[in-house]
């Protein structure tokens, strides 16, 4: 018997011109492991809160068909009532943590969900460990990294023994390493687990069957082997991609050079010890290194938003940032103004900075209605409108559609060649640079 | 919470920790002199500071606001016939002038919102809150909405510092007050998006079940007791004696 059973699925958002799902039809089989793929605003998250009830009890709106999730229509049961068969983890971790200790956090669903008291901190434990986030059991949840908060809420979920798993972008703030230890844990649980990302690499290592969304409908659903052979037909670019190796182009006279820069939040915990860097004109530097290793530090330092303790900035011409998650950090309540706000309200340069990050139809909309993929762009828009000398970015392709990621990197590749220079922290190894730089290696330190 | 110093610090229950805290603030509203209040606002103070973390911003407010309180106090009463200061007449207020019983009305009320103030930044920086809401017996959602309602305020901050920092990496300025006031109906809008999603996890998490159990707590010590005793002792002394 399926798991679950998705038939003839139909919702829309209140308000929302059109539907977020379409015809959805879906059986899961115990233990299966499915990769979710599609575009940004294609319906995955839609769908995977479907199956955890929350469409349509939480967010209303109009709903037709069935899900069936083991037995339980979930038309006819609370989210709460689902709990514990299913489990999720949603994309941004900061907004699901509901506790102050870690330990606590953990402990949460097993709590609501009435587990014996005696059982509730062996098990709490037990998921910390799976995680590898013990030694983090007694740490304050608001002192955590992202990638730190992201182990909590899959322990969270792991702690619920649940036998659907349901995975939104889960790996979007960790580093390569730290991601592929996450979902090779996600691969050993046995759940049946529905993984939506963007960085498809991963998943579709992981996954038993690949289900291919666009529009709000399955355009394709198969076993592994089938569904890599759709998308190499269809959709390449959603193929595990290559890591980008650096094209050694050093660029032109420098934009901005940082020597010897220190730097620490608190006294005695120093995040930056004497790194060095050159960003030139014409080039597209990628700074990497694992979470916590003062990247995004560097990157604010750069942009001039952070004056480092000691060391020397110079910079010939004015920067531009986009922050991580910049989703979050909106000001306008239209999309067109929030990308004027940059360049004293001129709508025509707005316009055009909407179109080329793909978001040219979204200039009327309110920004916080768009998908947290097409929020990064604007987010992306919104810095890139004033044509900054120097432009930095913070993991910019976070959330993004392997498309859409490939024209960011197009335009960025455009915006260089224009005499600027553009440095990138990113986790993703795919993301195409002139030179690639570690915060961990000398050659940082030495450059 | 602890009480005493960071070496050798007394981890209290966070019931009786509260109790004892909501007993100071309710001993500052009864007292009336000026030094009992000064040392428990010294009392206070000394607990306050042994956070580690996020000490300024409660400090600043509670230090600014009893500030104000004591500055414009004297200008809103008409008391004391000991004048140390005879200013202009104002329309409405009449005679500005500041007598020595109006300066130590302000000191008290000012001692009084200051004390107030750092119960509440002790409750907030120090207390296991999620333990706090573990014990409550009966209305354990509202519980759980105040101790969450608390932990706002750092993400509040947060939140307005990436605000301002994004607004900031597009080559927008923002200065003074009307700048970032500007920034704060985003703020707010940004803060009900982040309860929304909250709220959404948690539902998924099973809150709202009817059946749920709490994760073993461990049991009480003297010293809990004792902060119980010393609460009561305080609000009985400051309500008789002081």
């Amino acid at each position: 018997m399926a798991l679950v059973d998705v038939e003839g699925l139909e919702f829309s958002y209140p308000g929302a011109d059109a539907p977020a799902l379409e015809d959805v039809s879906l059986r899961l089989e115990p233990g299966e492991v499915i990769a979710l793929l599609g575009p940004s605003g294609s319906g995955k998250s839609t769908l995977l809160r479907a199956l955890a009830g929350l469409v349509p009890h939480f967010h209303g709106g109009h709903f037709a068909g069935c899900v069936r999730v083991d037995g339980v229509d979930t038309r006819r049961s609370r989210p709460s009532a689902l709990a514990g068969t299913t489990a999720a983890v949603f994309q941004d971790p900061e907004d699901q943590i509901v506790m102050a200790l870690v330990r606590n956090e953990v402990a949460f669903g097993l709590e609501n969900l009435g587990v014996l008291p005696s059982e509730i901190w062996p098990r709490t434990e037990e998921a910390l460990a799976a995680v590898g986030a013990l030694h983090l059991a007694e740490r304050r949840t608001a002192e955590l990294s992202g990638g730190e908060l992201q182990r909590v809420c899959l322990a969270s979920a792991l702690a619920l023994r649940p036998r659907l798993l349901l995975l939104d972008e889960p790996t979007s703030q960790l580093d390569p390493d730290a991601a592929e230890r996450f979902l090779g844990l996600v691969g050993e649980l046995g759940a049946t687990t529905v993984l939506s990302e963007q960085r498809t690499g991963r998943a579709l290592a992981l996954a038993d069957r690949v289900v291919f969304m666009e529009g709000g409908r399955i355009l394709a659903d198969a076993v592994r082997d089938d569904g890599l052979a759709w998308l190499a037909e269809h959709r390449a670019r959603y193929l595990p991609p290559q890591a980008a190796s650096g094209s050694g182009s050093s660029g032109g006279e420098w934009v901005c050079r940082l020597d010897g820069i220190r730097f620490a939040y608190r006294t005695g915990q120093e995040v930056l010890r004497g790194a060095s860097l050159d960003v030139r004109r014409g080039e597209i530097i990628a700074l990497e290194g694992p979470n916590g290793c003062g990247k995004t530090t560097l990157a604010k330092i750069a942009a001039g938003l952070l004056e480092p303790g000691s060391g020397v900035v110079v910079r010939s011409g004015r920067a531009g940032y986009l922050s991580q998650d910049p989703g979050r950090y909106i000001v306008r309540d239209r999309v067109l103004d929030e990308v004027a706000l940059g360049v004293d309200g001129d709508q025509d340069r707005a316009r055009a900075a909407l179109d080329r990050v793909g978001l040219g139809w979204a200039g009327g909309r309110h920004p916080r209605d768009l998908s947290s993929g097409e929020r990064e762009r604007l987010g992306l828009a919104a810095v890139a409108v004033a044509e900054p000398e120097l432009l930095v970015l913070d993991e910019p392709t976070r959330g993004i559609d392997p498309d859409r990621k490939a024209a960011i990197a197009e335009w960025l590749a455009e915006y260089a060649a224009a005499g600027r220079g553009v440095l990138v922290a990113t986790h993703d190894r795919t993301f195409p640079a002139d030179r690639r730089l570690s915060l961990e290696s000398e050659a940082l330190l030495a450059a | 919470m602890r009480l005493g110093s960071a070496r050798r610090a007394v981890a209290l229950s966070p019931v009786p920790a509260a109790a004892l805290l909501a007993a100071a603030a309710v001993a500052a509203l009864l007292l009336d002199g000026v030094l009992p209040l000064a040392l428990l606002t010294a009392a206070l103070l000394g607990l306050c500071l042994q956070a580690r973390t996020r000490l300024r911003p409660y400090l600043f407010g509670t230090g600014s606001a009893a500030l104000g309180v004591f500055l414009v106090w004297p200008f809103l009463q008409t008391t004391g016939v000991d004048v140390l200061w005879e200013g202009p007449i104002v329309p409405v207020l009449g005679q500005l002038d500041i007598t020595r019983e109006e300066i130590a009305l302000a000191a008290v009320s000012s001692l009084r919102l200051a004390a107030v103030g750092l119960a509440f930044s002790a409750y907030a920086l120090l207390l296991d809150h999620d333990r706090l809401v573990a014990a409550a017996t009966f209305a354990r959602r509202s519980a759980l909405a105040v101790a969450l309602a608390t932990r706002l305020v750092p993400t509040l901050e947060r939140d307005a510092a990436g605000l301002a920092e994004a607004v900031r990496g597009r080559g927008v300025e923002v200065a003074g007050v009307r700048g970032h006031a500007r920034l704060l109906s985003p703020l707010v809008a940004g803060s009900l998006e982040r309860a929304a999603n909250l709220a959404e996890a948690m539902e998924a998490r099973g809150f709202g079940s009817r059946t749920p159990t709490r994760a073993p707590s461990p049991p009480w010590r003297t010293a809990d007791h004792a902060a119980l005793v010393v609460g009561a002792a305080l609000v009985l002394v400051a309500a008789l004696w002081l």
